[in-house]
């Protein structure tokens, strides 16, 4: 097991961790009801800045609510986006790359060709484009993501979909008597599951950042959630007053999306994908 | 004094079982010499130890393998001692190497003349003589149009080409010694006879020793001067190669000349029960680490460890008298021939490939008018170089491709559309073993569950799948425990033989192998053909796909020999091999290796071990 140590990994996972923590147990561990207001103290600077106080860690905004609290409640937006998003663009991705890797023919030239075309594109304005014709709200903001990022599953999937496919071990299954879709959930599929996990990964990471992105620019899951993206957009304007109102939902993106990418090259190397043992 | 000496050379790599503690002998005490201009032969079977010589010498031992004791001179300079510098600057000017696998030892993306100024530059050939000693070195191996042949990259020659341009590269430089390790094992037989030939008169011409690693005594027979017989790690039998060849003093040496099949007559092969320990297994072994495996061992021979001794003629033998003892095997039953239904006929088969875009594309015949009938319980065997089209015509019998043209009729059914029908009668008749077990076999499967795969599929119990899965392995010879393994942990030959296992599960009345043994140590081989002779009893046909001649002549009762697409040749196996009537036939029979050991009549004289 001592290939899972790999400090990346570790780093990675334990950031992960603790978004996912702080996402699950958001209730049991923020100070105050990120709701809760307090005209009568808007925009108190950090603890540790003067005049701050260590009942509000990173100060108030400027309705005097906590900003630690709400950094903590708006992890919940935040996972359920990358998970939705990341399984989303790994179901449409994943499927796509085992039809045309295993069927070949014509069926591969359009996936592959499609793969091409979504390529060549900006992701993240194409996911603006899909946003601004779907409208808020977390469906449309995963399906933004989805329909934009399968293309990355797919394309680093197809090769290791082929590759099995056309291995002696997939001719055989088929000579013993396997049906098509036997072969590929037997065959096919586990040769690419390790893959398919570590991509899973990074594209979390790259769908919490897609996320923060579109509510900044007001494409959110709705006025009554709370998101990094919105609270950066509102944090900005009181930005030399209170800067942690912008700083602290900024690192706690660049932290989340560091730890995927960690934990994602991480898992890549420990599970070898893409090499094999002589 | 000699040009390089090896003594008391010990190699140890950790078992990886505890730590780095546990550390066991892969190379133990090995002493070799080797005279200037001449050429030693290392001859063992994969796990021997043998790469590690070449590796020892180039000073690129794997990673965790460390030299424990002995000393390496060349030309009286003592390599290990050697500082790195000195060390580069010998390698390929005095030493050269030619590897194993010529395309792996190429840069794919430069071209072969920015590769051999590479070389020129670290032999420091003055730059402006470059080009024409390029076009030197390569006409040298008869490459042809050399001047055209620098601006090429190594992925539009061949294979053998490619080992061309190494070997000139290795005799850029005349060097004092080369090490060639497997140097024609990824080729095939015309080419590897033109390889070892091309070496040989390159060495004559530079007056170069060469140390030859290879696992094919027959390849270099008639090559060498002396020969070094490796196993587990220890040389069990040195001397000239003409007497270790002739009258072995080791049982191991006269066990591997009668595994080997012979292409001038049909005779029995002496199967080794076992196999080479490996690395867990060489950390227990204690005394002859041959004795287990010894067919006239002593119960003393386990106790102690036996040196090589003598002077010119060296054996790690107690009782080398008694080899002369080991008998070759019972000749195998006679062919047979012409009884039984028609179980397979194939008419008139073609299959054409669209090569290139689809404006320019070319089409190609890769198989063109092929026809022939296979009777039940008959050994068909097909031979040709490689792109004869011999895989291509059992991916077409089993079903894995549509043929062009053409009609395949299995057990009196029409089953060239490839349809439902006539995947539901492949499924009742036929089977295929796959060439490399590696890619055959998922790695993430246990044994027992790869065996039972036909099980599997028609979704029979888990009861009955173990219960087949185990009377598989133990009637190919393999520990039914193994079922709870996965392919990585078993050696080659294990793979194959599970392959053919789980190929067998379904019950087939013909199976296609298709270049099953290729790739295999010769003892190895030797147990899976004695595997596949066996299948006869229960009546199964064969179609057997090799391009070692003396395989098929072995193992099967007729011959088809391809060329180019096409059948140039069948019958009866005896004919074809004694009587060829097709030029190529004749052409491949010439380019096989040359059988070993004295005549198979003398043989038969020697009686039989006693008890």
């Amino acid at each position: 097991m001592s290939r899972f140590l790999h400090p990346g990994l570790v780093i990675g996972s334990l950031l992960v961790l603790a978004v996912l923590g702080a996402a699950i147990f958001a209730p049991l561990i923020a100070p105050f009801d990120p709701a809760q207001q307090d005209l009568l103290a808007p925009l108190a600077p950090a603890a540790w800045q003067h005049g701050g106080s260590l009942a509000h860690l990173f100060g108030t905004d400027t309705l005097g609510r906590d900003v630690l609290s709400r950094v903590i409640y708006a992890s919940r937006a935040a996972v359920l986006v990358a998970v939705l998003a990341a399984a989303g663009a790994g179901l449409i991705g994943s499927l796509l790359a085992l039809a045309a890797g295993y069927l070949g023919g014509w069926v591969d030239r359009l996936v592959r060709c499609a793969v091409d075309v979504w390529l060549a594109f900006p992701p993240v304005v194409l996911s603006l484009l899909l946003i601004a014709g779907l409208g808020a709200g977390v469906v449309k903001v995963v399906l933004a993501i989805a329909l934009v990022d399968w293309v990355r599953f797919c394309d680093e999937l197809l090769g290791g979909v082929s590759a099995a496919a056309q291995s002696e071990r997939t001719a055989a299954a088929r000579l013993l008597g396997f049906s098509h879709l036997r072969t590929v959930m037997l065959d096919v599929l586990p040769a690419v599951l390790p893959l398919m996990a570590s991509l899973f990964v990074f594209e979390m990471g790259a769908a919490v950042a897609v996320a923060a992105v579109l509510s900044f620019l007001g494409f959110g899951l709705g006025a009554h959630q709370i998101t990094w993206g919105q609270m950066i957009a509102v944090g900005r304007l009181a930005v030399f007053e209170a800067p942690w109102n912008l700083l602290a939902p900024v690192v706690a993106i660049i932290a989340t999306v560091a730890g995927c990418n960690m934990a994602g090259g991480g898992l890549r190397r420990a599970l070898d994908v893409g090499r094999r043992r002589a | 004094m000699s040009l390089l000496m090896i003594r008391d050379l010990t190699v140890t790599a950790p078992t990886g079982q505890r730590g780095d503690a546990d550390r066991v002998r892969v190379l133990r005490g090995i002493s070799l010499s080797l005279d200037r201009g001449m050429v030693l032969g290392v001859v063992g079977e994969s796990g021997a130890g043998k790469s590690l010589l070449g590796r020892v010498i180039a000073g690129q031992l794997p990673p965790g393998f460390a030299m424990a004791a002995g000393r390496v001179d060349f030309s009286r300079r003592n390599i290990l001692a050697l500082t790195p510098g000195a060390r580069r600057a010998m390698l390929g000017r005095e030493i050269a190497f030619i590897p194993q696998d010529p395309r792996a030892a190429l840069n794919p993306v430069r071209t072969i003349f920015s590769q051999l100024r590479e070389h020129f530059a670290h032999l420091g050939l003055p730059r402006h003589q470059h080009r024409a000693r390029a076009i030197e070195v390569l006409a040298d191996v008869q490459l042809p149009d050399p001047a055209d042949l620098l601006g090429r990259f190594p992925h539009q020659l061949s294979a053998g080409m490619c080992q061309r341009v190494l070997i000139a590269m290795a005799f850029a430089s005349r060097p004092l010694l080369l090490v060639a390790d497997e140097p024609a094992a990824a080729l095939d037989a015309a080419a590897q006879r033109q390889t070892l030939e091309l070496i040989a008169a390159q060495r004559r011409r530079a007056g170069t020793a060469v140390l030859f690693i290879t696992h094919d005594l027959r390849r270099v027979a008639g090559f060498c001067d002396r020969l070094a017989v490796l196993y587990a790690g220890a040389v069990v039998e040195e001397g000239a190669a003409a007497a270790v060849m002739s009258r072995p003093l080791h049982p191991y040496t006269r066990a591997l000349e009668l595994a080997t099949p012979s292409l001038a007559t049909r005779r029995g092969l002496v199967v080794l029960p076992g196999h080479q320990p490996g690395l867990a297994a060489l950390g227990r072994a204690s005394g002859c680490r041959f004795a287990p495996r010894c067919p006239v061992r002593s119960a003393g021979c386990a106790e102690r460890e036996i040196p090589l001794i003598g002077d010119d003629r060296r054996v790690a033998c107690q009782y080398p008298e008694r080899t002369s003892r080991i008998a070759p095997a019972p000749p195998p039953p006679p062919y047979r021939v012409g009884s039984g239904e028609v179980l397979l006929q194939v008419d008139g088969l073609g299959r054409r490939l669209r090569a290139g875009g689809v404006l320019r594309g070319r089409v190609t015949a890769v198989l063109e008018d092929v026809s022939f009938k296979l009777r039940e319980g008959e050994f068909l065997g097909i031979v040709g170089e490689s792109g004869s089209g011999k895989s291509t015509l059992a991916r077409l019998i089993v079903g894995l491709d549509r043929p062009t043209t053409g009609r395949i009729a299995l057990a009196g059914a029409d089953v060239t559309k490839g349809d439902g029908a006539a995947r539901r009668i492949r499924l009742a008749n036929l089977q295929m073993v796959f060439p490399d077990p590696d890619s055959a076999l998922n790695p993430r499967r246990r044994i027992g569950s790869i065996v039972a795969q036909a099980l599997e599929a028609a979704r029979r119990p888990a009861v009955e799948r173990e219960a087949v899965a185990a009377d598989l392995m133990r009637a190919m010879g393999l520990d039914p425990a193994l079922v709870a393994r996965l392919p990585g942990q078993l050696s080659r030959g294990q793979r194959q033989r599970v392959s053919i296992a789980r190929a067998l599960a379904a019950r087939p009345r013909l199976l296609v192998a298709d270049d099953v043994v290729s790739g295999l140590d010769v003892s190895t081989q030797a147990q899976l053909l004695a595997l596949l002779a066996r299948l006869r009893a229960s009546g199964i046909a064969l179609v057997f796909i090799s391009h070692d001649l003396a395989v098929v002549r072995h193992l099967c009762d007729r011959v088809i020999v391809m060329q180019q697409g096409r059948i140039v040749e069948a019958g009866e196996t005896e004919r074809v091999f004694t009587d060829p009537q097709a030029e190529h036939t004749r052409a491949l029979l010439a380019a096989a290796p040359p059988d070993i050991g004295p005549p198979a009549t003398t043989l038969l004289a020697i009686p039989p071990p006693a008890g």
